[in-house]
């Protein structure tokens, strides 16, 4: 069908499909939770049925008696291991509470980890832990009286990093037209379909860890530290990981127990958490709050811009998204003013989730933007473009922009001219129609990453790197690549992926992986083809043919062998060094000299009951600008995925919290609310073609967290255009649309 | 009559290291993947365990084990079953497929195959259960309507693609095979 992969135009390369789909259809692909091993014990963990206290007592009588128990792991078994430091994206631990206990940090905190000869006797056991706590009342959220807000001298002292032009305030007030408004969104859990495994084995000193990540390298230094022994003693393997979408960048505390558990066993250990744990031993997205002021002119340009946010975070810390960083770019506004708050409370501490600053953030800004439209009589789009621009209020220039293409194609395609402005006035019989658009923006970030090639004179290729296809398609884009680069048909090339075993790649984190291990690949070929250009034109009795067997012979070697470093420009000298050990650097964005960012523009279609306030999504259409697109079937899978997801986010998905205990309610898939497929009508992707030749070598935009962004907001913008009902706190869910 | 679960003995003095082997005390004859076999297996132990753990099948995933994703969807004599939900004995004098069975000696099924050409499959984890829950569609209509096959993986949830694509693979399938 032609519309799964999209005819390539300018800049677009061909739609190959996927280098792993035979082994993940088949079953093959081993995924880390299927590696054999032999005669393992299985883990069950026990966690904390309280939210903030103490353990006072611990009694293991009867777990011990279950038959096919074999240890108990509690706080005192796990003295030895060290506390490494927090730090988002990778480089270091996903949390400082780190502990077994005594002292409660969260509800569903791993206390304990029972190990057994079969999984049925683990669990059996884990229930048979008998804990007695001194409970707290806990800070659930936003609000709760024990929550600490930071202070306005912390407000103040990240404010100084934060975009900031003009005297926004003193525009506001002489702004023609003006809003103010408030908007927030819920807690959210990643939910990868594949659960959170560990599998170490140890020989002699040295540990396998068979874990899904998004950043080996990382998890491999960070371990060590944990620890306490050699990063060179670690090899963490995953060369396939059943969705991540961040919730398996960053080291969580499970690892280094699973690892001890092995050691102290002296037996191969296996954890295969459940899935409600899988809401607290790892991270989420939080709950973010927002207020928008904007001043305009009558002709719609935007004179002032004030965007302030408020982000909850576990009780020790400081964990951040910031998104006003990108908010506060995305048009020309004349003067802006921003600022973040911290809201610590009682909770595992958050983390990256699928684009996780301009999620929450653009949503609020493209509701914003609405708002304003509809303040000034204006269309929608139009507001766009009169503030579109190719610098920022900062003065900041785009590397390239293709913004209003993207509206423009998308608008076509959708047939936005028949839509009429005035809310609740496209009727079709008991359901209210509604059209809304939004903004998608993700920045294009820079890593550096190192890359082994090999060639033969038979023609095959070998790529390694340890960089990670998380589901997006790298293993098929690097083989596409090397393939062009060296002139050899693709089906010659293989990649390997996923291992410490092999050279360091960037975190699968921040959509930066194509342009990052791309970059690499085709420095190395060059040096590959290098190599065989400076083959002599013949020796006495060689071939003289430009076959690759005959170069090969001439150069008298029997392989090609390079390993190449990329390193962004402006990147330290020491990014690969660092990547050995652990520590990503990314780069780009709203960071660097230019503004480097994906873009694109969502259309839907909703349609509420006039009655019963149902709400339904028929349609939805993006179009996306992302520099070079590597593989135009691939990237419409990310890009209609990510819509998906958008569609998830305004409808559906949020973590309820049990204020009272701090807990999470819906830990469950059955819960849980993410849309199945008979929720999911027309999607249609268009790809906008766009050079930029500043962001990276291969001009490739991440596109990874672009489709998810923007659509909640032409979500909610659509809703309110059905029915006049403005949401500004998602999920949009029907009782907010009765009464 | 010859039953198909049989309480296997077992040798009176087992060493402590075998006790949790001795509840392995079942032992439970079925059809896999068109070959018989028998496994010794605990009473409670479930289907999508001997599948992964005991036959090293691990093309069978779980992801919830309480019957939510479909991620551990096996074909139990023609229909899709949740194989974290039943108990292995239940399978006796059955027959079972996995994905490991889909593909012939030379090429791999249709559907396999589609969802490849469509873009059907990204992390792949939920992929071997989508394909298995279609393979027991069509081969009970081998000309769903497109709700026919919504309905048909209603029950299996997929994070990565936005179940487009794996609506396109399976309805490719449905209009090839005449
Ligand atoms: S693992 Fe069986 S339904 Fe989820
Ligand atoms: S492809 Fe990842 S869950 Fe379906």
């Amino acid at each position: 069908m032609a519309r799964a992969a999209p005819k390539p135009q300018a800049n677009m390369g061909p739609p190959v499909p996927r280098y792993d789909g035979r082994a993940k259809v088949t079953g093959d692909a081993r995924y880390p939770s299927d590696v054999p091993v032999a005669s393992p014990a299985f883990a069950f963990l026990v966690t904390s049925a309280i939210a903030k206290g103490r353990i006072v007592r611990m009694d293991l009588a009867a777990a011990q008696a279950v038959p096919g128990v074999l240890d108990i792991l509690t706080a005192e078994d796990t003295r030895e291991l060290k506390h490494v430091k927090f730090a988002a994206g990778g480089a270091g631990a996903s949390t400082s509470i780190q502990g077994l206990g005594p002292d409660i940090d969260h509800d569903g905190q791993i206390v304990a980890v029972v190990l057994a000869d079969s999984f049925e006797a683990a669990r059996e056991a884990a229930h048979k832990v008998d804990i007695t706590y001194a409970a707290e009342e806990p800070a659930a959220t936003f609000d709760a009286t024990n929550a600490r807000e930071e202070s306005p001298e912390e407000v103040g002292e990240r404010a100084k990093k934060l975009p900031k032009a003009g005297d926004a305030a003193a525009a506001l007030a002489s702004a023609e037209v003006t809003i103010d408004a408030q908007y927030a969104t819920p807690a959210q859990h990643h939910n990868a379909i594949e659960l959170f495994t560990t599998t170490a084995l140890w020989s002699g000193d040295e540990l396998t860890i068979y874990e899904p990540s998004q950043f080996v390298f990382g998890l491999k230094n960070n371990l060590a530290e944990r620890l306490g022994i050699d990063a060179e003693q670690i090899r963490v393997v995953s060369p396939y990981v059943g969705g991540a979408f961040g919730s398996k960048a960053q080291m969580t505390p499970r690892t280094a127990l699973i690892a001890l558990a092995a050691r102290r066993l002296g037996r191969p250990v296996k954890l295969v958490s459940t899935r409600d744990q899988a809401f607290t031993i790892s991270t989420y997205r939080a709950e973010t709050r927002h207020r928008i002021r904007m001043g305009a002119r009558r002709d719609g340009r935007i004179t002032a811009f004030i965007h302030e946010g408020w982000e909850l975070t576990s009780r020790p810390d400081p964990y951040s998204v910031a998104g006003v960083e990108d908010s506060a770019r995305m048009y020309g506004f004349g003067a802006v003013e921003t600022r973040v708050t911290l809201v610590h409370a009682d909770r595992n501490t958050p983390g990256f989730m699928r684009s996780p600053p301009v999620v929450p953030y653009i949503y609020a800004l493209e509701s914003a933007m609405d708002e304003l439209a509809l303040e000034l009589g204006m269309d929608p789009v139009e507001l766009r473009r009169a503030n579109n621009s190719m610098r920022d209020a900062t003065g900041k220039e785009w590397s390239s922009r293709s913004l209003m293409e993207c509206y423009d194609e998308a608008a076509a395609a959708f047939g936005w001219k028949e839509r009429t402005a005035r809310p609740g006035s496209m009727r079709d019989g008991d359901w209210l129609i509604g059209w809304g658009c939004a903004t998608a923006a993700y920045p294009t970030h820079l890593g550096p990453s190192a890359v082994r090639v090999r060639l033969t004179p038979a023609g095959e290729v070998r790529v390694q790197v340890a960089a990670h296809d998380i589901g997006t398609g790298l293993y098929t884009v690097l083989a596409q690549l090397a393939a062009d680069e060296l002139g050899v048909p693709l089906d010659m090339v293989r990649v390997e992926l996923g291992d410490t075993a092999l050279p360091p790649g960037i975190v699968a984190g921040g959509s930066v992986s194509t342009a990052a291990t791309g970059s690499a690949l085709v420095k190395a070929c060059a040096a590959i083809r290098e190599r065989l250009t400076a083959a002599p034109a013949q020796t006495t009795g060689g071939p003289s043919g430009n076959k690759l067997e005959d170069v090969f012979e001439r150069l008298g070697i029997g392989a090609i062998e390079e390993y190449a470093e990329f390193i962004p420009e402006g990147g330290k000298p020491d990014a690969i060094a660092s990547l050995y050990k652990g520590k990503p650097a990314l780069g780009g964005g709203s960071h660097g000299e230019k503004l480097m960012y994906a873009l694109g523009a969502e259309f839907v279609e909703v349609r509420v009951h006039a009655l019963t306030r149902e709400i339904r999504v028929p349609r939805i259409v993006g179009a996306f600008a992302a520099g070079r697109i590597m593989n135009t079937r691939t990237a419409r899978s990310q890009l209609m995925g990510g819509m998906i997801w958008g569609i998830s986010s305004a409808l559906h998905e949020a973590t309820e919290i049990d204020r009272r205990h701090a807990r999470y309610i819906n830990d469950n898939l059955a819960d849980y609310l993410m849309p199945v497929n008979a929720d999911i009508r027309d999607v249609e992707v268009i790809l906008v073609p766009e050079e930029d030749s500043e962001v990276n070598p291969i001009g490739a935009k991440g596109l990874g967290e672009l489709g998810n962004v923007g659509t909640a907001a032409a979500i909610t913008n659509a809703v309110h255009h059905a029915t006049g009902v403005r949401i500004r706190e998602l999920p949009v869910r029907l009782e907010k649309l009765l009464g | 009559m010859t039953s198909d679960v049989q309480l296997a003995t077992r040798p009176a003095d087992v060493s402590a290291r075998d006790r949790v082997d001795a509840a392995k005390n079942l032992v439970v004859s079925f059809v896999l993947n068109g070959k018989p076999l028998s496994v010794a297996v605990a009473p409670t132990e479930l289907l999508a365990d001997t599948l992964r753990e005991g036959l090293g099948l691990t093309g069978t995933k779980v992801a919830c084990g309480t019957g939510d994703c479909g991620t551990c969807t096996a074909i139990l004599d023609g229909e899709a079953v949740r194989s974290c939900l039943m108990l292995t004995a239940m399978v006796a004098g059955k027959t079972v497929e996995t994905i490991e069975g889909l593909a012939g000696e030379s090429d791999i099924h249709p559907i396999q195959q589609a969802f490849i050409d469509t873009g059907a499959v990204q992390c792949g984890y939920c992929t071997p259960g989508m394909i298995l829950a279609a393979k027991a569609l069509l081969d009970e209509n081998p000309k769903p309507s497109a709700d026919d096959i919504k309905e048909a993986i209603s029950g299996n949830l997929c994070r990565c693609t936005g179940y487009t694509k794996i609506i396109e693979a399976i309805d490719k399938v449905a209009n090839a095979v005449a």
